[in-house]
């Protein structure tokens, strides 16, 4: 606590110190106003009860002064939902903290660290804030740059947790580099990179796991270490148009929740259990671009690598590591409501890209991706395709097509449910009155005979540039499938209404929505992320 | 280059030759001679596929600790909705408000021990069923401070069931306290989702079908004193009119007696009685 003050009193001392150094910062605030609207099933939280309120601001503010950088960040949940969905959260305080100097080739950190080795296989300090994510170590790091192109990292430290730490400790390493060679006009060119992470369970959650294996049967039980150490090797190797990623991480015998193990119970059996096994993650991606002309392949394949501070937690808390997703990431809202979170227990996945530009006003996308278990049961498919074209300055089609096959048994933990297939068409119109006003329309449409049944989606956004845009997009259970809180099968609208300002840095937005609810679930555990129903309002800014 | 490789073999070396570990013993705990009885409230549901995983674990805990742990499934609303394959629904008023109740937990299948804060979750609730034992073994090692003797008499003929509760203070027991009184069924054959497919017989138990108070308790008295005993009567009448439920013969009376203020809403104690002796 003394240091957090200690902080504050050096941001204030620098403050008024006139013409050193630079100061920059970020505000952030979320405000909802939950309406009760039991017929889409938003209501039964605190907040659509009681509460009515419920928020989050963020804002961070940043000091550096020749080769010393300092900053911090005050972190507020009011009634928020956004740590648990069905809950309500309050916390006000210190969420971030640290202290950066360079000393000629060295560079010290410590406090509230983001940081990752590779691709995130075994290590990454990130922070998403719309899922209530703030992986920062709290720790102290140490940099050495032996030459432009070497450098070496250690860290050590603790998982952050909300405004306090996890108690396991996790240390590591990395090393990365880069060589040129061949040809100057067109090198070859490597940067190859080594990282090592040991984590070590806390004595408390070591507790924790020897209360479960003493529920185990002598079948499911074995002896647990308190200490895993991951290792991986990196390589970036481009060539012209040419890039070649590839890594390969390991892990040594570690505890971890697997869902889907057998467990042996004294009448019968049950399914997941706590397991002590080695994993791996291996993956590649190959991209090409010459002129006209993009092209990305990528694979990975996984095998139980939950790497988590405590294996007693569940979903997204604790976690050391990250694992890249290979399908699109997409942005239209029906092309991406079936989404498949990586699986870390075992997952082998495909993905290809292909981009072309036939002029300037016409360009074509085809992304595919496969995803499958190790074992080969299926998990996840997707064919998308894009087609823009760009008339003048004056407008704007882009339109497409998607197909999904998606697993909801695994990914959702439903029980006897079929795949879900989904075909989504879809359109983004763009039209330009003048240089001030834009009109930008959307429809999409799924066919689907699973889950909710199919959607209609329509959206219009009309925008005066700088300063405001207007939106009001529905979307519509064409086909439902589903029973409402009343148990009815009712064809519902779901409607926004929004409208955006923009000032300098500054964006605030103001949206009424009618979100429809869906259930997530995750190593073992249901999450519910219920229905929506309220006003949304967001403030962004940085200076 | 040189530097990456020698980084590697040093972590390859790390790897392979880390600190061998002293093995842990994994050992049960002491559990003091009393008569303490503890409570688990577990939220659960037909179309919860994992909540199996809760009923085995409640089973196991019932049989390591036979006639000191009393049971109650708690069919709320999230994932109690039934299978496609269910005959039956088993969701009511009392128990959707007293799922409603436990805030703070993130999933099912979890249970609340004694409605004591778990060390783990923070929370009264805990969603990790391979924890509840050591809750429930927490809860054991504890003093036990009350007794409470029941009584049931039940009326074939108008299903009535007649309730005496007799609450005795073994010492004084400052603040405010309530009695809460929950009519459980087991023995109920139904589907239950189960993993990626779904249980046709499984058979379900200490099922919540009611509750005698509301769902938060009534009001049982404040400042209890040592030997001083409190006596209650609740009557209820079995409905008749659902065909395959209320079977009197497999219905049990739950009373548990609970700390009632901001801070604290432990369970002091619970006992159960058959509704048929």
């Amino acid at each position: 606590m003394k240091i957090k003050f200690t902080i504050i009193a050096l941001l204030a001392v620098f403050s008024v110190t006139k013409g050193q150094g630079t100061f920059s910062g970020a505000f952030e605030t979320n405000v909802n106003v939950f309406l009760r609207d039991s017929a889409i099933n938003a209501f039964n939280t605190p907040q659509y009860d009681r509460q009515f309120y419920g928020g989050e601001s963020w804002l961070s503010i940043n000091y550096s002064y020749k080769d010393l950088t300092i900053g911090g960040r005050f972190d507020m949940f009011n009634n928020s939902n956004l740590r648990v969905p069905t809950d309500s959260y309050s916390g006000i305080g210190i969420g971030r903290w640290y202290a950066k100097k360079s000393i000629n080739k060295l560079e010290i950190s410590a406090g509230y660290l983001y940081d990752q080795i590779g691709s995130g296989f075994i290590f990454k300090a990130f922070e998403t804030r719309p899922l209530f994510i703030d992986n920062a170590l709290y720790g102290a790091m140490l940099k050495y740059n032996f030459s432009d192109t070497w450098q070496i990292m250690g860290f050590a430290g603790k998982q952050k947790n909300a405004f306090s730490n996890y108690t396991g400790n996790l240390k590591g390493a990395r090393l990365e580099g880069f060589f040129s060679f061949g040809n100057e006009e067109s090198p070859v060119t490597l940067a190859p990179g080594a990282g090592f992470v040991g984590r070590t369970i806390s004595d408390e959650n070591m507790a924790g796991v020897v209360d479960a294996l003493r529920t185990y049967q002598d079948v499911d039980r074995f002896i647990p270490n308190h200490n895993t150490y991951s290792g991986t090797i990196y390589n970036t190797l481009a060539y012209k148009g040419l890039r070649l990623y590839t890594e390969a991480a390991l892990k040594s015998s570690d505890i971890f929740y697997n869902p889907f193990a057998v467990k042996t119970e004294l009448v019968g059996t049950t399914v997941g259990k706590l397991e002590q096994k080695s994993g791996s993650v291996l993956y590649g991606s190959l991209s090409y671009t010459k002129s006209k002309l993009g092209l990305t392949l990528e694979a990975k394949r996984t095998s139980n690598f939950n790497f988590r501070i405590d294996p007693n937690q569940r979903l997204l808390r604790g976690l050391v590591n990250y694992l890249t997703p290979l399908n699109r990431q997409n942005t239209y809202r029906l092309t991406a409501r079936y989404n498949p979170a990586a699986q870390d227990i075992s997952e082998l996945a495909f993905a290809a890209d292909v981009r072309y530009k036939f002029s300037k006003s016409l360009s074509a996308n085809v992304n595919f991706s496969d995803i499958k278990t190790i074992e080969g049961d299926r998990l996840f498919q997707e064919l998308f395709t894009e087609l823009i074209y760009k008339y003048k300055r004056k407008w704007q089609l882009t339109s497409g097509i998607q197909f999904v096959t998606y697993n909801q048994e695994i990914y959702e933990m439903k029980s006897e449910v079929p795949l879900v297939k989904t075909v989504v068409p879809y359109v983004d119109f763009l039209y330009r009155f003048d240089s001030k006003n834009t009109l930008r329309t959307e429809f999409q449409y799924m066919d689907t005979k699973q889950d909710f049944g199919s959607w209609l989606f329509g959206l219009a956004e009309y925008s005066i540039a700088p300063k405001w845009s207007f939106e009001a997009s529905g979307m519509y259970n064409t086909h439902p499938k589903k029973a409402n809180s009343k148990g009815e099968i009712e064809k519902t609208l779901y409607p926004t209404l929004g409208v955006v300002f923009y000032h300098e840095a500054q964006r605030y937005t103001l949206r009424y929505v009618k979100q429809v609810e869906g259930v997530v679930c995750s190593g073992g555990i249901c999450r519910l992320e219920p229905a929506f129903s309220g006003i949304r309002f967001n403030m962004a800014t940085t200076f | 280059m040189t530097h990456t490789l020698k980084f590697s073999l040093i972590m390859a070396a790390g790897l392979l030759f880390s600190c061998k570990e002293i093995p842990i013993t994994i050992s049960d705990p002491f559990i003091p001679e009393s008569d303490r009885v503890v409570l688990i409230e577990e939220l659960t549901g037909a179309s919860c596929s994992n909540c199996p995983k809760g009923s085995a674990t409640i089973d196991n805990i019932l049989s390591r600790h036979e006639g000191k742990v009393v049971a109650i499934g708690v069919h709320g609303k999230f994932l109690s909705y039934p299978t496609p394959k269910s005959k039956y629904d088993f969701r009511n008023q009392k128990a959707k408000e007293l799922e409603a109740w436990f805030t703070g937990w993130q999933g099912k299948p979890s249970a609340s021990v004694n409605r004591s804060v778990d060390p783990s979750s923070g929370l009264i609730v805990q969603d990790n069923p391979d924890l509840w034992l050591s809750g429930v073994e927490r809860e054991l090692q504890k003093p036990h401070v009350m007794n409470i003797l029941l009584d049931t008499k039940y009326n074939t003929d108008t299903r009535q069931v007649d309730l005496e509760i007799a609450v005795i203070p073994l010492t004084d027991l400052p603040g405010n306290y309530n009695i809460s009184i929950y009519l459980t069924e087991s023995g109920i054959v139904d589907a239950q989702a189960d993993g990626t497919v779904i249980i046709e017989n499984f058979t379900f138990k200490h099922v919540l079908m009611d509750m005698m108070t509301k769902h938060s308790g009534d009001v049982l008295a404040t400042d209890l004193e040592k030997n001083k005993v409190i006596k209650k009567n609740y009557s209820y009448t079995l409905p008749s009119n659902v065909p395959g439920l209320w079977n009197a013969q497999n219905m049990e009376v739950i009373v548990m007696v609970s700390r009632s203020s901001p801070t604290d809403v432990s369970v002091l104690q619970a006992a159960s009685v058959h509704v048929i002796k």
